[in-house]
């Protein structure tokens, strides 16, 4: 999950890179289609994930890490703590 | 066990004995947890280091400015000073005179204030100020030694208490941000005299494990008592001495901690410090937006332009075709041979005219037209010839006519035929006159049909017939 994740930053990096020579260089057709095809396929990959992202919440104890539940009334806000 | 009370009766004989023991009393203590509602009344708390007393300071007993002591009686030679009542603030230490006061309904007491004075920093506010000084000087605070956070970390610790609000702020707002990261929460007090060290051993804890990309330091809003562990030495050492970056929010905007001034960043909330760690996500779909369209905008810039010197080629390379050329020339021919077409036809059509004129010349000269005028003509002519022909014929006639009427009426044959006759002598000569006969002669009587021959008897002149 963390090597899919850290793929996020490096896809959409490689996507900007795609982007700006892209837009920078007057690349041969052929290579123009295949950076377009491929900037494409990161973009839609990004997007998949960006819709899936969830956070994994762990509460680390002396016992072990257990899954941490968040409160589903989120409504609360700032508050004291009491 | 001489009687059971009800909780009134225990509270009413309280409110007796306190408010009987101490109808006036100067208490000396700490502000806090001060509130000033639009009443215009104060409730505080007067604090040390181990009681509480709340405390009310009615608006009908809060001065103006002081232009004396009220203790003293001595007057401000330098000018009125500013009402406690205005100045005070959570940590201002504070003397205070009034009445205990037992409220029933709350089973609480309460010190109703008839003077407060100042009497100087409170006692947590110069430690809290000294600290600041000691680790100011040690650099805990300079802004060099900062580090910037990861960008997007993936991997958080999250030092705080489980079950307050700060985590679930912290947890709500991440959860609309960034790709997706793994948090872990090390739990800890964040209130009370075991919370610094709570708190300074999971820093330490969160370092020895080595997992995490970064440190988030949370707590909740609350008064500067509650958060004062975080204003704890040991737990400023052990963020000072953090591998791991920290990120502190604790409390409201307004509460500055030495937590929070010796974390790399400080976030005003919790919420905040979720907002600090991660990009929007929604801003990273944008983001994704762009670059998708920079990515089609371009090629089809470059695919346009390609079709463009492509379609141009093609034109190109089409008139240098053999079937392009084929055209032309055929193009060429037809265009020539039209030409050759229209002017043949022109001459044609030019030189028919001049026959035309020609015949209709002739044809008006020695045509059917010119021998039809000149029989007219001949026609013409023949009839004023016949005209004039008859016309000298029919006065010929005429005359004639008339001349043989005369000649008729000369005939002396004619009156005979109305009974006239003739006489004639014998030697053919007529009688025209008495004196042309004499008696006994023989004459002949010519009448219309034949003749007489007579003798005269007698002569008589003068008788008329």
């Amino acid at each position: 999950m963390a090597a899919k994740k850290k793929n996020f930053e490096t896809q959409l990096k490689r996507l900007q890179t795609i982007v700006e020579s892209l837009e920078n260089g007057e690349l041969a057709l052929e290579k123009s289609v295949a950076l377009y095809k491929e900037g494409m396929t990161l973009s839609k990959e990004c997007r998949t994930q960006l819709e899936n992202a969830r956070n994994e919440i762990r509460l680390f104890t002396e016992e072990g890490e257990v899954p941490f539940e968040e409160e589903t009334s989120a409504g609360a806000g700032e508050d004291q703590v009491k | 066990m001489s009687k059971i009370l009800t909780v009134r009766e225990l509270t009413d004989a309280l409110k007796k004995t306190l408010e009987g023991a101490f109808p006036f009393v100067w208490v000396r203590g700490q502000v806090s947890n001060l509130s000033r509602p639009a009443s215009g009344h104060m409730y505080f708390s007067l604090k040390d280091a181990d009681a509480v007393l709340n405390c009310v300071w009615f608006k009908g007993n809060q001065r103006g400015d002081e232009r004396f002591d009220p203790l003293t009686g001595e007057v401000f030679e330098d000018g009125p000073r500013p009402s406690l009542a205005r100045t005070m603030q959570n940590g201002t230490e504070i003397m205070c005179a009034g009445r205990l006061n037992v409220y029933p309904p709350r089973g609480s007491y309460q010190l109703v204030v008839e003077l407060a004075q100042d009497v100087g920093l409170g006692k947590l506010f110069m430690e809290f100020e000294e600290l600041k000084k000691k680790l100011s000087a040690k650099g805990f605070f300079d802004s060099m030694r900062k580090r910037k956070l990861p960008y997007h970390p993936e991997k958080v610790a999250v030092i705080t208490a489980p079950s307050g609000a700060a985590i679930q702020d912290f947890l709500r707002i991440s959860g609309s941000r960034g790709w997706g990261a793994q948090i872990k929460i090390y739990p800890a007090l964040v209130q009370g005299d075991l919370a610094a060290g709570e708190l300074a051993a999971q820093m330490d804890r969160v370092n020895a494990d080595g997992w995490a990309d970064v440190i988030v330091l949370i707590r909740g809003g609350g008064s500067i008592e509650d958060l004062w562990a975080f204003n704890d030495e040991t737990l400023a050492e052990n963020i000072f001495g953090s591998r791991i970056p920290v990120i502190a929010g604790v409390g409201h905007e307004v509460d500055t901690t030495i937590a929070d001034m010796t974390a790399d960043v400080r976030a005003a909330t919790p919420s905040h410090a979720a907002q600090l760690l991660w990009p929007e996500r929604s801003m990273l779909v944008q983001s994704l937006d762009e670059l998708e369209i920079r990515l089609a905008q371009r090629i089809e810039q470059q695919l346009g332009g390609k079709e463009h010197s492509l379609n141009t080629l093609e034109r190109g390379l089409g008139w240098l075709s053999p079937v392009q050329r084929l055209n032309r020339i055929d193009e060429q021919f037809m265009g020539l041979t039209e030409r050759l077409d229209r002017a043949l036809t022109l001459k044609f059509e030019q030189a028919e005219r001049t026959v035309q004129y020609g015949e209709e010349r002739i044809r008006r000269a020695f045509g059917e037209e010119a021998i039809t005028y000149q029989l007219q003509k001949i026609h013409s002519l023949e009839n004023r010839v016949q005209w004039a022909g008859e016309t000298l014929l029919a006065a010929a006639e005429r005359k004639l006519d008339r001349a043989s009427i005369m000649l008729e009426s000369l005939d002396p044959a004619k009156p005979l035929e109305r009974g006239y006759s003739l006489v004639q002598k014998a030697d053919g000569s007529f009688v025209r006159s008495v004196e042309d006969v004499a008696q006994g002669e023989h004459l002949n009587v010519m009448v219309a049909d034949g003749s007489v021959g007579v003798q005269v008897e007698t002569v008589e002149k003068g008788s008329e017939v």
